[in-house]
């Protein structure tokens, strides 16, 4: 076939797929509506959901993993382009990563010696370690998906910020239940769910997200 | 230079708005121009070799083609989508070849190749489509004709054959990446 036939067929082609952000937004809204119905009817929002919200401390950890999920989806939604890989910068990803193991270290060296232990293992590890990796699959799909109809020429980072994105929101979204308000908690365990399900996003991404 | 670019910016724009003519256009533009920069990176690759390649890219860049923003600069844009492309199909030939995005400015200075040549791996695909849409892609393709006479000899409506013409595209694309590989 010569070249100038294939131009004469893609050319009659008119049918185009919708466009990225479209395609991202009408799947992650949805997904996310379900994380937060999930949270609700199987767990429960805090009691005290009010007042934690006006506690800066407790309040830091929907801030930030909100400020990762918003973050790294939009960097998702630039590395599904296929010139994103030189646009995107994942500089304010590290720096979110900053803050929070600042806040460790403050919560650290204001714990009283005794309490640290007790702070740092909480009550309700295993839900946290079990809900967010759960709350996640659905929001990280849709990503995987908006990424698969776009282009990304670096597969790896795309997946990397996939997963951050995803595993970001439910974090935030899991956090209208969780009531373990010490940083030594939350940044310890909410992180390492959220590591888990980047690192598997990031794996998966180097086979799927191939065009 | 810049003015060509500006018009495939254009072009594209108006293409994805549904003018077919527009689009016909840019691709007939752009093509000269990745000819160019797949036969300066082949390295030791015949011109027919060459020219699969670039239907490579072509239908990625066809496919794709949703993925560029129309604030955006449609140069980076292609040719991002290029050198995915032709890393890939080198790579699937055995060759590691390294495609700084700079060079293609200096391969666009440079004569843009001529001359189309018969290409043998999009035959190929096409003989692993279903029988209709192989049809299809060869009629409007090869022989030039219009969906609408396509939908006439096949007894089907302009919609069937749109969506069918689409999806053979898509599966070439998929057929592709696993002969490649």
């Amino acid at each position: 076939m010569k070249t100038e036939d294939l131009i004469r067929a893609l050319a009659a082609d008119t049918v185009r797929g919708p466009d990225l952000r479209t395609t991202l937004l009408l799947g992650l809204l949805p997904a996310l509506a379900i994380a937060v119905l999930a949270v609700w009817l199987a767990l429960g929002f805090r009691a005290d959901l009010g007042t934690a919200l006006l506690t800066p401390v407790s309040a830091a950890r929907i801030v930030l993993t909100m400020l990762l999920g918003v973050i790294a989806s939009r960097l998702a939604l630039t590395l599904a382009r296929p010139e994103g890989a030189q646009t995107a910068r994942l500089w304010p990803l590290a720096a979110i990563a900053v803050i929070a193991l600042g806040l460790l270290a403050w919560a650290y060296s204001t714990t009283p010696p005794e309490a640290r232990q007790m702070a740092t293992v909480g009550k309700t590890m295993t839900t946290c370690l079990v809900t967010i990796p759960l709350l996640s699959i659905l929001p990280v799909g849709v990503l995987h998906y908006t990424l698969r109809h776009g282009a990304p020429t670096a597969p790896l980072r795309a997946g990397f910020v996939a997963g951050l994105a995803g595993s970001g929101l439910s974090a935030a979204i899991y956090a209208l239940h969780c009531t373990e308000d010490s940083p030594l908690f939350y940044v310890t365990w909410y992180g390492l769910a959220i590591a888990g399900v980047t690192l598997v996003s990031t794996l998966i991404s180097a086979r799927s997200l191939r065009w | 230079m810049a003015d060509q670019v500006d018009a495939w910016g254009q072009l594209l724009a108006a293409a994805n708005a549904g003018d077919a003519r527009a689009y016909a256009r840019f691709l007939q533009g752009v093509t000269p121009v990745l000819r160019g920069i797949v036969r300066a990176k082949a390295g030791g690759l015949g011109d027919a070799e060459c020219e699969d390649v670039l239907q490579e890219v072509l239908l990625a860049v066809h496919l794709k083609r949703h993925t560029w923003d129309s604030d955006a600069p449609v140069r980076p844009w292609l040719y991002a989508i290029t050198r995915y492309k032709v890393v890939d199909a080198f790579r699937a030939r055995g060759r590691k070849i390294d495609v700084p995005i700079e060079d293609f400015a200096e391969v666009l200075a440079a004569d843009a190749g001529t001359d189309p040549t018969e290409a043998a791996d999009m035959d190929k695909m096409i003989g692993m489509l279903d029988g209709r849409s192989a049809q299809i892609v060869r009629k409007i393709g090869l022989e030039g004709s219009s969906v609408a006479e396509t939908g006439q000899a096949l007894t089907m409506s302009e919609g069937a054959v749109r969506v069918a013409l689409h999806r053979a595209l898509k599966t070439l694309a998929v057929l592709r990446e696993r002969h490649v590989k």
